[in-house]
This record gives C-alpha cells, structure tokens and sequence, in this order.
C-alpha cells in the first residue's frame, strides 16, 4: 500500500504534441481515484507515466514521498490491468496469475496456495487449467484483475478494464471491482472514458481535458459543485441543460437569473456571493439538471422556485423516470470546450426551431405524451452558473 | 543514466549483430569501392576514376548492360504478369488449390545451377521446347533461344529466372488478395460493381505495395544475375551480365581493381532501387 | 513463348465451389461452366510449365550416355539404367557431406541471431532502434559481388582456413537481415505490446520477458526462418565459389557445376546430379510447404 503523488507531471511525445501537462494529483493510501476524460485525454498516457512504461518529460511521482521518475516498471512494484486484459496465451489460468510471483522466485508450494486462494476470491477456480482464448471476456478480466491481485503491490493501476464487457457485466464488474478494492485496501488509480463509472467506483474522480486537470474531488462534489462548464457538460447523464442566461438586478444587487422567458430567483445565500454581485454586464452561462427541472407540484410556487408552461415534444421512459424534452425560447450554449464532453453531440439537446431543447425528469407514471401542455418547476438554488468567458462555476 | 538502464541490455543484445553488418556490409562495401580505384595491378597505387571511365569506354560493359536490360525487363514483366494471372486463377478458390500452389511454387526450392542444367536442354534450338512445338505443330513458337542473333536473344534467359520466380509473385499476390477484407468486396458488389470492376477498381489499388515489393524483390535478382547464366549458357558473350563479366575479371584476368569497379555498379545499380523503397516502407509503417 | 494469358478469361473470373481453407464465401454468384473450364484448362497449363523440366531431368538422368541425345530429349529411355545416379552419387556425396556441414551451423545461428534481434527491433526498441533496422535491411539487399573481393581478402588477412569455415560466418553475417526481418515482422505482428508490457509491470526484465513470453510463441517463425535460410544457404552458389577454393571442400551447388566426364559432356551424370543437388531443400518444401510459403511472405510484405 502506498500513498502516489504526481506533482506537475507532464508529458511531450516526440512530435511536440503534450499528452499530458502538468498534472498534479494525491492518491491517498487505500484510495480508489478514478481519472475521467473524453477519449484522448491522456489518461492512458498519465497511468503508463505512474506505472513506469511511458517516460516522465517533466515532474516528478512520488510513492511514499519517494521520486520514483528513474525507477524502471518491474521495480516499482505496481500491478496494472490492461484493456485488453494482455493475458499470456500461451500460459494456463493458473501460470498467468502466478507469472509474477514465479519471476520472484517465490516457492512452488507457497505461489500454489496463493494462486489458489486468489483464483476462489475472484470465483475461477475450476478454469485453472484453461488458457485465454478457452475464456469468455468476463473471465479473463478476471484472470487479468487475479494477476494483479496475487502480488498484493503498492498499487493497482486499470486502463479502462471493463470497457470491452458487455454493458450487463460491466455494471456487475464495476461493484465487484470497488467491493474488491475496499477489501484489500489497495491502492488504485483507475482509468475510464466512462463518467458513470467514475461516479459509481471512485472515491474521488479527476476530470482531465487536453491533457489538463479539471477537477478533483468526491463524486458528490464532481456533480454538485463542477468546477467549470467543461465538468458540467461532461458530467451526468442525460446531460445538463445548459443555456445562455443573463443576471437580473434588483435594488440590493442580483436577485435573478433570466433564461429566455423565465426568470429565475436566487437565494439569498447566492444573492450575498461577491463573485455574482460584483459582475456588471449580467451575462452568464445556467446549467440546469435534468433532474431538477421537475413537474411542477399542484402547491403554490415557493419564493425562489420558478415556474414555466411548455408543450412536451419528446418523451423517453428511462424505467426510473420519464424524461422529457420541450423547446424554450433560448440560446444555446456553444463553446469548444463542449465539444469533446458528447453534449453537444447529444441528439436530444439539439437546438431547435424555436430555441433549444431543454430535458426535464417526470415522475415515471406520470403519462406525459409528446403535444401535451406541462408545467415545470425549478428551483434557484439548483441553478449552475457559469461565467461566460472563463467558463468557471461562479458559486 | 535511467535509459542506459532501460535500453542498455536492449542494445547490448543487437550490438553484436550491428557490429557484424557493419564490418562485413558497410566496412567491406567501403573496402571494395577503394579496390575500384585503385590500378592495375594493384600495387601501383591509386587510378582515381580511370576504372570507371575506362569501363564505360568498353563495348563489352555496354553489351553486358543491354543484355541485362532486356534481361530484366521481360525477367519482372513475365514473373509479374504471370504471378498475378495464377494468383487470380486461385484467389476463388479450386478443388486441390494446395495442389496447384505447391507446384508453382517448388521451383523456388531449386537452386539456378540445378534449373540451369536443365534448362540448357530446353532452350537448346534442337532440344527441349523446339522438339514439343514442333510435334504440336506450333512451328511459329520455335526459336533459336538466346542463340539467337537478335538482340532480345537474352529475353529467352528470363524464361527459367520466371520458371524459378513466378511462384513466388503468385504466393505475394495471393497473400494479397486474401488479405482484402471481404467486407470491401461485398460494398463494391452493393454498389453494383461486377466481378472484374471489383478487381479493377477495389482489390488491384490495394495491392500496390505487393507490387511494389515484388518490383523490388525481382529487381534486385536480376541485376545481381550471375549463376543461373553460367548454368544454362555457360560463359558467352552473348549472354554475358556484369556479374559474370565480375566473375571473368577476377577468376580469368585476376584484375581485381576492375572487378571492384563492376560491384561497385552493381551496388550502385541496386541502391537506386531499393533505398526509396526501403524509406518508403518505414515511414509507412511508422505511420501506421 | 510464356503460358497463354488472354485477359478475357481472368477478367469473367467465375465461381468456384468454395472450399474449405478459404473463409466461408457466402455469395450467390453465377457459375459460367464454360469460365470454370477455362480456368481449370489454364491452371493445367501452369502445371505443365512448371513440370516440363522435372520430366527431362528424370528421363534423362535414366539414360546412357550414348542415348542421351538432346535431339531425343524426350523419348522415353530404351535402356532404363541407373548409371548416371551411380555415377553423380559418387561425384557428389562428398559435396552433399559439405552443404549439410555448412546448412545446419549456419542455419541454426543465424535463425537464433534473427530472433533477438527481431524481438529486440520490434518490442524493445531502444532510441535509434529504427535506424538500426534500416541499416540491416539494406544489407539484405546488397549485391554480395560488391563485397566479394574484399571478404576474401579479410579472411586471408585474418587467417580463415579457405573452406567451409568461411562460408559459415559469411552465410551467417549475411543472413541476419533476412532472419531479422522474418522474426521482427512475425513478432510485432503477433505479439501486442501490451503483452510486452504486462510482463514489464509483472517484473520480467527483457531477458525474462524473452524466455517467458517471446520464446513459446515463436515455434512457428522458427520454423519459417530455419526453413527459408536452410534453401537459400543450400542453393548458394556465388559465395561458394568465390570463398572455396578448395575442391574438397566444395559444397555441392559447386560440385554441381563442375560434374566432368572423360571426353563429352555427361548429360545424364549432370541432370542426375541436379535432381540429387535439389534432393534435401525439396523434401524440406514438401514436408513444410506451408511454412515455406509464410516465410515467402514474411520477406515481402510489411517490410
Ligand atoms: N507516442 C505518441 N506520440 C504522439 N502522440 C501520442 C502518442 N501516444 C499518444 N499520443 C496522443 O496523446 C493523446 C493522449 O493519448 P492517451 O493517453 O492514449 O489518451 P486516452 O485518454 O484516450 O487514454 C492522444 O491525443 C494521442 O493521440
Ligand atoms: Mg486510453
């Protein structure tokens, strides 16, 4: 077990191109991160530079406050899952997940008990004798995560391990892997594209974009509190609705937000924040959840709630709710730093018409059909505002 | 110091093979071009370029040159165009295809002395071919061979380098065509294309490196041709290739300077060839 | 004076019954028997090409001297007689002896050469590793006349005895390309990285990862490299005659070319010999065709 710590590292392939810059990041001891991004990111680039295999251009990575930057892979005592499960193929269930400790010169009699012991832990027993192309997908994951497993080493390192299961088992792998991760404590950097499987695995996630940190922190806070409006976009699903929206004054200061033909009111606690206040042209970027855009409840609206009528043009049952979509006399946002989050590739959000399609979650029986008038409620307090230019969470 | 440490044993590993090619290839290759300017006989010291200037005055050098031009070009026409007719006959696959690639192929296996005594028989104008064309009443296909006084005598020399080499343009092309993705096929076919456009227009432009390398492969045999010549028309002038001709400097005239000289073009001749093309693949494969 | 090619036959390629070693081809096509015919007519005429000179080696080598008569090349021996194989065998086993003494040292080191640094070029590519590559690759290319001269000079100068032992180290040296390119291309085609890399992060070292992981998969470019510099060794002719002047020590392409006969020339004891020269790369092909083909390839393709 190990405490990491990448301190400004970064990566400069030979053509120039920078894979990762400067990415600072603390993996605490028994800490299960979770590095997320859009597919050519450099999360694979920053995992190989921690495990050893991909040169450090610049910074350093610590293991228990040691620089480890010189330090060649086999010594570092990492354990790394592959994405394509890398199994030797011409080695059995058995020798694959004891090659390690074989290397190490650990005894027969002890590499068999381990082996053995591994292999029940993660329910591959009775493949033992098989090689990898006489397994399914899900059973050389396995086999892959028990090679990793066997050496009990300063970390786990995973790039994207379950993105070639199928979706069914990849949701059962996902709290197999966290389950098994918590019980032995170990260490884990995790690399995925996948945001729900940021969410449900880490402890904390970091958001990389370009090559650059985003974000660091639990998932509750990645989603409640995204930093900026590249994590908003790239965090949740469906997405956020994200709009063009303008401040609207009153005597004290801010006491709206106006989106098209809805104004918003801001709580107080909002109302009182230096960095809203203090900005004078008004023009802001609003994020709304989906799931807090809500059918309006039949009581009177509440002091900062807002309240808005619109014909439904798109209804999709999702099972635990019913989402749906409406056009609202808006601006959508277009930035670049969307582009790579699948937000604006998203077909529901496009724009239409008379505006853009905003997506609001219904209670699951609630038979909205498309052509039907509705009423949604959102609350102030649910609102993400964003500053315009420097794209940053204004909270 | 951490990448002498990664990449040292790496090193260490090739560094007796690097150090082998660079003495016997680069070192020698050196070596002879310094022979090449030297006089004859050799300890008279050094003749600048006169061995080159002299050897390009020489009627011989420019027969010998010729010989091997038409030599070569009907040399890769022949194995080319034969390769890739046999290729198609077995690319939809035949009953016994092993069958058939095995006896196009085996010739491969021979050396060009053995095919050389025996094709001396076949190309002999009373022997060999003439005696079958004759009994099947195809006189116009009778020929003096390379005996023969016209100066494309020397294309009938190609006949046992394509006997030899033909099969193996075939196993390149063959290769090739299987290695086309029946999916890009069957979209031409959707797009209407009937089998012989699906050739021409989908599978032909992906074979263009085959071709290059076969060009390639078969270019650099020809101009180092030496001992299949020997064998079927033992040494005569008018079958002569500058490597023969190296061959009678050094064994027959002992003028080792002048012998360098001939490799030297050789070298020259197959450098001009093959360096482009060995840029050429690995920066495409760096590419990839 | 080639085989007839008209091109209007390779163009209405028709379809065949689709066999088993090709991939399942599952389109309706139609088949134009008369196309079918044509082809199979075509692929028999190949078949005779090819075997035309097989046929003349083994009727001649059959034959007396006295009826060895090129105007007759094709008539079936009167006499049936195995003098000219009596004859050839004992001209050329001392040769055979040689070319085996020369094929298999050289064969098995080169072959072993080829794949460290296949592995080395393909999977642990140190900085450089691609010019190195270049380097041996054009030397697969050289025409060996331009370093003919010179190597014999070396050898005087270091004092290698003019035999086989020359004939050894060139054939070694100068297969190292070929051996090198086979086993790079087989491993960077067959071998993931990712493989290479798991074996680094389980602590293997490149000399483990060699033994543990690159060996066991490697069965068959051995086979094709030992295959393909077995031939080409045994079939040399050019450094043979170069480097060995020693009759006795003449491997038998060599010995070959030099058959003699008392007065004329010994047709029969020759086309005997050919067929005994071409015995052992032949049972090689016909036993491991297969490998022979790939190594074929291995040669031109993704270079
Ligand atoms: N050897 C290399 N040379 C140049 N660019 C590279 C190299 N390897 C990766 N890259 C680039 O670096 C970026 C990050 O790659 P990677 O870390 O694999 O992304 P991902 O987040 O999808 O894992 C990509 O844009 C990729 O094209
Ligand atoms: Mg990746």
């Amino acid at each position: 077990m190990a405490e990491i710590i990448l301190d400004k590292i970064s990566k400069r392939f030979s053509n120039g191109f920078y894979g990762v810059k400067e990415l600072s990041l603390t993996i605490a001891d028994g800490e299960f991160i979770v590095l997320v991004g859009p597919s050519g990111c450099g999360k694979t680039t920053a995992l190989r530079m921690v495990a050893g295999l991909e040169t450090i251009s610049s910074g350093d990575v610590l293991v228990d406050g040691k620089r480890v930057n010189d330090v060649l892979e086999k010594d570092r005592d990492m354990a790394m899952v592959f994405q394509n499960y890398a199994l030797y193929p011409h080695m059995t269930v058995a020798q694959n997940i004891g090659f390690n400790l074989k290397l190490n010169g650990v005894p027969r009699d002890e590499m068999k008990r381990r082996v053995r012991q591994t292999a029940e832990m993660l329910g591959l027993e009775s493949l033992m004798d098989r090689r990898p192309k006489q397994l399914s997908g899900g059973q050389r994951q396995r086999v892959a995560m028990g090679r990793a497993i066997i050496r009990d080493p300063r970390a786990f390192l995973m790039d994207e391990p379950l993105s070639n299961l199928d979706a069914k088992l990849r949701v059962q792998m996902r709290s197999d892997i966290s389950e098994l991760q918590k019980r032995l404590g170990t260490t884990t950097l995790y690399v995925t594209h996948d945001q729900i499987e940021a969410m449900t695995m880490g402890d904390r996630v970091a958001v990389l974009k370009a090559g650059e940190l985003q974000q660091v922190g639990t998932p509750h806070e990645i989603y409640d509190q995204p930093a900026n409006l590249f994590v908003a976009g790239f965090v949740g699903s469906p997405p956020m609705n994200l709009v063009e929206g303008r401040l609207v004054t009153g005597d004290g200061g801010a006491v709206g937000v106006a989106i098209g033909p809805i104004t918003i009111p801001l709580s107080a606690h909002q109302v009182a924040q230096q960095s809203l206040s203090s900005r004078s042209d008004g023009e802001l970027i609003v994020g709304i959840r989906p799931e807090d855009l809500i059918q309006a409840p039949s009581s009177p609206p509440g002091p900062d709630e807002a309240r808005h009528r619109a014909v439904v043009n798109r209804v999709e049952a999702v099972g635990a709710s019913l989402l749906v979509y409406f056009a609202l006399d808006v601006t959508a946002v277009h930035r670049e730093s969307l582009a790579d989050t699948g937000h604006v590739a998203d077909e529901r959000l496009v724009v239409v018409a008379n505006g853009t399609t905003i997506c609001a979650t219904f209670p699951p029986r609630s038979m909205v059909r498309p052509g039907d008038e509705v009423e949604v409620s959102v609350l102030g307090e649910r609102l993400h505002l964003f500053d315009p230019v420097t794209e940053l969470n204004l909270a | 110091m951490n990448r002498l440490r990664r990449w040292g044993p790496a090193f260490l590993m090739v560094l007796p093979s690097i150090i082998l090619i660079g003495v016997f290839v680069y070192g020698l290759i050196y070596w002879n071009v310094r022979t090449s300017l030297q006089q004859q006989p050799m300890p008279r010291g050094p003749s600048g370029t006169t061995n080159y200037s002299k050897l390009w005055a020489e009627r011989r050098w420019v027969r010998d040159l010729k010989n091997l031009g038409v030599f070569t070009v009907v040399f890769i026409v022949g194995s080319l165009v034969m390769g890739a007719v046999m290729a198609l006959l077995l690319d939809k696959g035949v009953k016994g295809e092993g069958f058939f690639r095995s006896i196009y192929l085996f010739p491969m296996a021979v050396s060009f002395i053995a095919a050389g005594i025996v094709w001396r028989w076949l190309l002999n104008p009373s022997s060999g071919l003439n005696l079958i064309f004759d009994k099947l009443g195809l006189d116009s296909l009778k020929s003096q061979w390379w005996q023969s006084k016209s100066p494309w005598g020397m294309a009938a020399m190609a006949m046992p380098a394509m006997w030899q080499m033909s099969g193996y343009i075939m196993a390149l092309y063959l290769a090739g065509f299987r290695g086309v993705p029946e999916e890009l096929r069957e979209a031409a076919r959707m797009d209407g294309a009937k089998e012989r456009q699906v050739y021409r227009h989908v599978v032909f432009p992906e074979l263009r490196p085959v071709t290059l390398s076969a060009l390639v492969i078969l270019g650099h045999i020809s101009i180092k041709v030496f001992d299949l010549v020997l064998a079927v028309s033992g040494k005569q002038g008018k079958t002569e290739t500058p490597a023969v001709y190296m061959w009678d400097l050094i064994f027959q005239a002992s003028n080792r300077p002048k012998g360098a000289t001939v490799a030297t073009l050789l070298l020259v001749g197959v450098a001009v060839l093959v360096i482009p093309y060995l840029i050429y693949t690995v920066r495409s494969e760096r590419k990839s | 004076m080639t085989a007839p090619m008209p091109t209007e036959t390779t163009a209405a390629m028709p379809a065949i019954e689709p066999l088993p070693p090709l991939t399942d081809d599952h389109q309706l096509q139609r088949r134009g028997p008369v196309g079918h015919v044509v082809k199979i007519v075509l692929l028999f005429v190949f078949v005779i090409f090819f075997l035309l000179p097989v046929i003349l080696l083994l009727l001649t080598s059959f034959k007396s001297l006295a009826e060895a008569d090129p105007s007759r090349a094709w008539q079936l021996p009167k006499h049936w007689t195995l003098d000219a194989w009596r004859e050839a065998w004992s001209q050329l086993h001392g040769a055979l002896g040689n070319s085996f003494k020369l094929v298999i040292p050289a064969t098995i080191i080169s072959t072993v050469l080829g794949s460290l640094n296949g592995y080395v070029l393909s999977r642990w590519r140190f900085p450089g590793a691609d010019l190195v590559f270049t380097m041996f690759l054009f030397g697969m290319f050289i025409p060996y006349q331009a370093v003919m001269i010179p190597l014999g000079l070396l050898f005087k100068d270091v004092g290698v005895d003019p035999g086989l032992g020359r004939l050894i180290i060139a054939h070694i040296v100068y297969g190292i390309p070929m051996t090198t390119l086979i086993f790079r291309n087989y491993y960077a085609t067959t071998i993931p990285n990712e493989l290479i890399e798991a074996a680094r992060m389980d602590g293997a070292g490149m000399m483990h990862t060699y033994a543990s992981v690159i060996l066991p998969a490697s069965a068959p470019a051995f086979v094709v490299t030992a295959i393909w510099q077995f031939t080409s060794i045994w079939n040399d002719f050019l450094f043979a005659v170069f480097l060995v002047t020693n009759p006795d020590s003449w491997p038998v392409t060599v010995a070959l070319n030099n058959t003699a006969g008392s007065q004329v020339t010994p047709f029969p004891v020759q086309m005997a010999g050919a067929l005994i020269a071409s015995i052992p790369t032949l049972v090689v092909y016909i036993l491991l065709g297969r490998y022979f083909m790939r190594g074929l390839m291995a040669g031109a393709l993704k270079g």
